[in-house]
């Protein structure tokens, strides 16, 4: 895994801003730790040497005052980059996803994972690692600058010891790597344990073995306990090591200081910036290591992501002013070997067409197809702007009027609201509220009935500027007096635009123009059956 | 929070060890440097040196040794509260917990422990770590020159007042964040996981929209929340800066020699790295408490179903298989979850042995309470529930829970063996009657194509499930039982069309004498239900915004 991935730069552009300034703050936090060790030994040098204390002084506060504000402008800064990359890349990836078919998409699991747990990572990648990981490039480069002007044979000292220091931290993880890895599966069993039975805990109070876990709990946390020492201690003993080693490496400058001091081959000054510059080469290093086990989770985030939001697509272009046609459709699904639809052919005539079939026959699917939600496999599909009612439509728990509006692509005026409310018979349960159209929905449509919710996801379509109307089984859990009201204003709705309805419902299929019985396989049975 | 434990005060001891060695190392490294421009005869200079590699060693030594013992304290005490919060979990389950989203809601418990648990080595222990190295370096340097000491001392001060408004800015601020990182996490899922019905409706502008605002008011709060932090971060240096000039004029003042002046002016500066972890500990403890609230809040509920009765009638014999099938009758009944409103009404059932009743109706018209007054999940607070004629809270509690097996929404599959997802409903069940189960239940097939049979690991990092299989191996599990009674919660919410109408003809055709009650807001497959209730009479009653 890369530290960081510069791609992020040109994927997430909203992304360049935020990283410009933290990189910026971050540099000059190393400047002023530079400066610090200069003031910091002219003061001692002041005191020493009884000189004036004033000017050295003064020095020194205005730097910390410097240091302090650049650490208030860090931390907001990294508390807003972090949030506002992680909030960039989720809604990056979720607008890259509504705008491919589904055959493109990640599947749900995957994308809600990747656009909730994974975005959120970042935030912790880009608030803490990142900061961490500047300064790490930083200061020991901007140290060991300073330090061939100040005292040369310093920075030579430094210069050979600092590769030390990730040469080592490779070998130790060279030497664990079998180990660690060997441990890694027994102990991503027990760390998941705890959580796997605490979900499934309503299934063990179902069956009468709630009591029964208790006991293993606490051996399996104690097992897990053990066999994570084992690992954490490997991983301190080696941080442990490298310290060490960083600490060996700063005594060497210091005792060739502390030698040419003695025979006053250097002042004391040189001497005392010498030494307060040698661990600031070392110690970003080593929390760049520390941090890096917080930002591991975002990196992998970053790492998934990326590509995604890399890859171009479009929806399939299905334009065609006037018809809506089907030829020689063929569709698979993803994974599958089997098609679903093959070898279709099929002309919607206008007015009201009814497509019916046995179950898993593909209706649904050649309604997405229709809509251009999914690619063909095969064939091709022709048809003007949709509106595709599915058999769980999107409904929010926003106003009633939000949830009408959202797919219409203009302003709507109240009136036309009502006017389309009237038509479907739901004026009067709308009017009734105490707020009206801006009553708030329940989540998923609670609320409203079964019935009612069938009819405001019709005046959702009625409302949208779609030319071609397409339902996904718009009344089959509604019973027989409901269906019989939206029924009619199916055919209502079919009057002035192409309405396409899959139903078992044999009383809608009595009001179509015309019906389309597709067979296993989708290969329709005889066409333009008039009823 | 809880008082420290004397692991953790041990940690700190070993952590304040550590965190001293820096200070003293940093302290005499400076005396040495400025001893030795005077150049003196190198002998005498030996002592401080072994000092500076003394201290040099011990920082890294005793670091390493205060992490292993604040981690190992922590991971023990992670293992006592883990049994105790299982434990107190188990009478409120399922009643009291989340409705939907239950697993995303057991998730959030066991995060909020570990988070609270944590708190130990993220908060205690730098705590005490600062304030004895802190105390230690001001002592010392008092007793040198008291002026000097007294400038550590408020130093030190400033670093507590700071970190504590730090901790109230974050505290302050964290149910309102958690409420915001929630609505965005909910809005991303409901987008992530619907994207074909949103561009079915040209949802899309809209869709990221709710997802853009909900990010929007999170990053407002993050924001706000950070100028605790960086508030402790900008007064620290300056405090710092304050003390050392304080400590120069001091030492300047004093007829010390030129190392102890030296030595003087570096301590303040020296303590740097001690003050390091104080605002990131002010989160983690505002955090922690938090989480602490969220799990009290939890776990102070009443169980939903009142204990056995004392004179309980136990005509429910221990073995469900044989008891018969029983007859079931609710008349009248109403419950609620949350004691102020009903979500059952009145509502009349009778399920008569070995029938297959199906209950439809929108979401939020009582159909899952329904299930769960069935189950003995939930005591209702009207009506009568009557099992064989039998009042139910006449009866054992258990022996009533015994006669149901349950199929919610959101079946968990554990991460074992197939042949131990299914034992947990039976423990004696042998192979035989585990494969004959999950034939029954259509998974026939399926089990045959799995590498290890039934030994195939499933869940959690092993294989993955889909949702429809998801579904019959919760319905194996309900078959194995024996129990006479299947209730099904929305068994096929997440299946698709066919899937759906495949797992419910099954499980009718293979449910051998048992009475099944399916609550469903689609009707697939439910063709074959002897009685068909259709509870839509849902007005519209809706929240008011």
């Amino acid at each position: 895994m890369r530290p960081f991935d510069p791609a992020i730069l040109r994927t997430l552009p909203q992304a360049r801003r935020p990283l410009a300034t933290l990189a910026a703050i971050g540099v000059a936090q190393g400047a002023a730790t530079i400066g610090t060790a200069f003031a910091l030994s002219s003061v001692v040098v002041a005191v020493v040497k009884g000189m004036p204390l004033g000017h050295p002084a003064a020095y020194l506060a205005l730097l910390f005052v410097f240091r302090g504000t650049l650490a208030l402008a860090g931390e907001r800064v990294a508390a807003a980059a972090g949030t506002s990359v992680s909030g960039a890349l989720r809604e990056q990836l979720l607008s890259r996803w509504l705008a491919q078919t589904a055959d493109e998409r990640p599947d749900p699991a995957t994308g809600v994972t990747l656009a909730s747990q994974g975005a959120a990572s970042v935030e912790p990648y880009v608030a803490r690692y990142l900061p961490a990981l500047v300064s790490a490039a930083v200061v020991p480069v901007l140290a060991v600058l300073v330090l061939v002007f100040v005292d040369w044979l310093s920075a030579l000292v430094v210069v050979l010891t600092l590769p030390l220091l990730p040469l080592f931290a490779a070998l130790i993880g060279a030497t664990t790597r079998d180990a660690t890895e060997r441990r890694w599966g027994a102990l991503a069993d027990l760390s998941g344990h705890f959580l796997d039975v605490v979900r499934g805990l309503p299934t063990l109070v179902a069956y009468g073995r709630g009591d029964r876990q208790v006991k293993t709990i606490g051996e399996v946390s104690q097992a897990h306990r053990r066999t994570t020492m084992v690992t954490l201690r490997l991983a301190f003993l080696s941080s442990a090591a490298l310290e060490l080693l960083a600490t060996i490496c700063v005594a060497i400058v210091a005792v060739t200081v502390g030698l040419r001091l003695t025979h006053g081959s250097i002042d004391l000054g040189t001497g005392l910036v010498a030494i307060l510059l040698a661990p600031e080469a070392y110690w970003p290093i080593r929390r760049v290591g520390a941090e890096f086990h917080s930002a591991a989770d975002g990196a992998e985030a970053l790492a998934a992501a990326i590509p995604m939001l890399d890859v171009v697509s479009t929806m399939p272009t299905t334009a065609g002013p006037g018809t809506l046609s089907a030829r020689d459709l063929g569709y698979t699904y993803p994974g599958s070997t089997e098609p679903v639809i093959e070898g279709l052919d099929l002309t919607i005539a206008p007015g009201l067409t009814v497509l019916t079939g046995p179950s898993g026959c593909g209706k649904s699917t050649l309604l997405e197809l229709l809509a251009g939600l999914r690619r063909p496999s095969a064939g091709s599909v022709t048809a003007p702007p949709t509106h595709l009612v599915t058999q769980r439509p999107f409904l929010t728990t926003a106003s009633i009027r939000d949830n009408l509006v959202m797919g219409a692509g203009r302003a709507v005026p109240d009136d036309e609201i009502w006017a389309t409310l009237r038509e479907l018979e739901l004026d009067g349960v709308v009017a009734a509220q105490r707020q009206g159209l801006d009553t708030p929905l329940g989540d998923d449509g609670r609320g409203l009935s079964a019935g009612q919710r069938a009819r405001l996801v019709l005046a959702r379509a009625g409302l949208g500027s779609a030319d071609v109307v397409l339902l996904d089984e718009p009344t089959a859990h509604l019973d027989d007096d409901s269906a019989a009201l939206v029924h009619s204003v199916i055919r209502r709705m079919a009057r002035d635009r192409r309405v396409v309805a899959v139903t078992h419902r044999p009383e809608l299929l009595a009001l179509a123009d015309q019906h389309v019985p597709l067979l296993t396989r989708s290969i329709p049975a005889g066409r333009e059956v008039r009823a | 929070m809880n008082l420290p434990s004397a692991r953790v005060l041990t940690a700190g001891g070993l952590g304040a060890t550590a965190l001293g060695s820096g200070v003293a190392l940093t302290a005499t490294s400076g005396w040495l440097v400025v001893r030795a421009s005077e150049q003196p005869v190198i002998l005498t200079l030996l002592t401080a040196i072994v000092a500076v590699r003394t201290f040099g060693m011990a920082r890294p030594v005793f670091r390493y040794w205060e992490r292993l013992r604040s981690h190992d304290a922590a991971l023990d005490e992670l293992a006592t509260a883990r049994t105790r919060l299982y434990a107190a979990l188990v009478p409120l389950t399922p009643g009291r917990l989340a409705r939907r989203g239950r697993a995303a809601m057991l998730t959030g418990v066991v995060d909020d422990l570990t988070e609270r648990v944590e708190a130990q080595v993220r908060v205690t222990v730098p705590i005490l770590t600062t304030a004895l190295t802190g105390a230690a370096t001001a002592v010392l340097c008092a007793v040198v020159e008291p002026a000097a000491g007294a400038a550590v001392a408020a130093l030190l001060v400033v670093a507590g007042a700071t970190t504590t408004i730090a901790w109230r800015v974050e505290s302050r601020g964290m149910a309102d964040l958690t409420a915001a990182r929630g609505d965005v996490t909910r809005t991303t899922e409901l987008v992530a996981s619907q994207a074909l019905d949103l561009q079915a409706v040209g949802a899309q502008s809209v869709a990221i929209n709710l997802v853009r605002t909900a990010q929007r008011r999170a990053d407002a709060l993050i924001r706000r929340q950070s100028w605790g932090r960086a508030a402790t971060a900008a007064t620290i240096p300056f405090a710092t800066a304050l003390a050392t000039v304080v400590c120069a004029a001091v030492a300047v003042g004093s007829d010390h020699t030129a190392p102890v002046a030296a030595l003087l002016v570096l301590a303040p500066f020296s303590l740097a790295e001690v003050f390091g972890a104080l605002p990131e500990a002010a989160r983690a403890l505002a955090r922690a408490q938090e989480a602490g609230v969220r799990l009290t809040q939890l776990l102070d509920e009443r169980p939903a179903v009142a204990a056995s009765p004392a004179t309980s009638t136990s005509s429910a014999p221990d073995d469900p298989a044989r008891a018969g099938t029983p007859h079931l009758r609710l008349s009248g009944v109403c419950a609620s979850w949350d004691g102020i409103g009903n979500a059952l009404d009145e509502r009349d059932l009778e399920v008569e042995p070995g029938q297959v009743v199906a209950v439809t109706g929108p979401s939020g018209c009582g159909k899952s309470t329904m299930l769960a007054v069935l189950a003995r999940q939930l005591d209702h607070n009207a009506g009568s529930y009557t099992v064989d004629g039998v009042e139910a809270t006449d009866l054992d509690l258990e022996s009533v829970r015994s006669l149901f097996a349950v199929v919610d929404d959101e079946p968990h599959v554990f991460a074992t063996s197939v042949r131990e997802n299914l034992r947990l409903a039976s423990a004696e069940a042998d192979d035989s009657e585990v494969s004959e189960a999950l034939h029954a239940a259509g998974l026939g097939d399926w089990v045959r194509s799995l590498p290890d049979g039934l030994d195939t690991k499933l869940g959690t990092g092993a294989r993955g499930l889909s949702g429809g299989e998801r579904a019959r191996l919760s319905i194996a599990r309900a078959l194995l039982s024996r129990r006479p009674v299947i209730l099904l919660d929305e068994p096929v919410a997440h299946l698709d069309h066919p899937t759906a109408v495949a797992v419910l003809r099954d499980l009718v055709r293979s449910r051998a004498g048992r009475s099944v009650v399916v609550v469903s807001h689609r009707p697939e497959g439910l063709e074959g239900a002897q009685q068909t209730l259709p509870w839509d009479d849902a007005t519209m009653e809706l929240a008011h915004g």
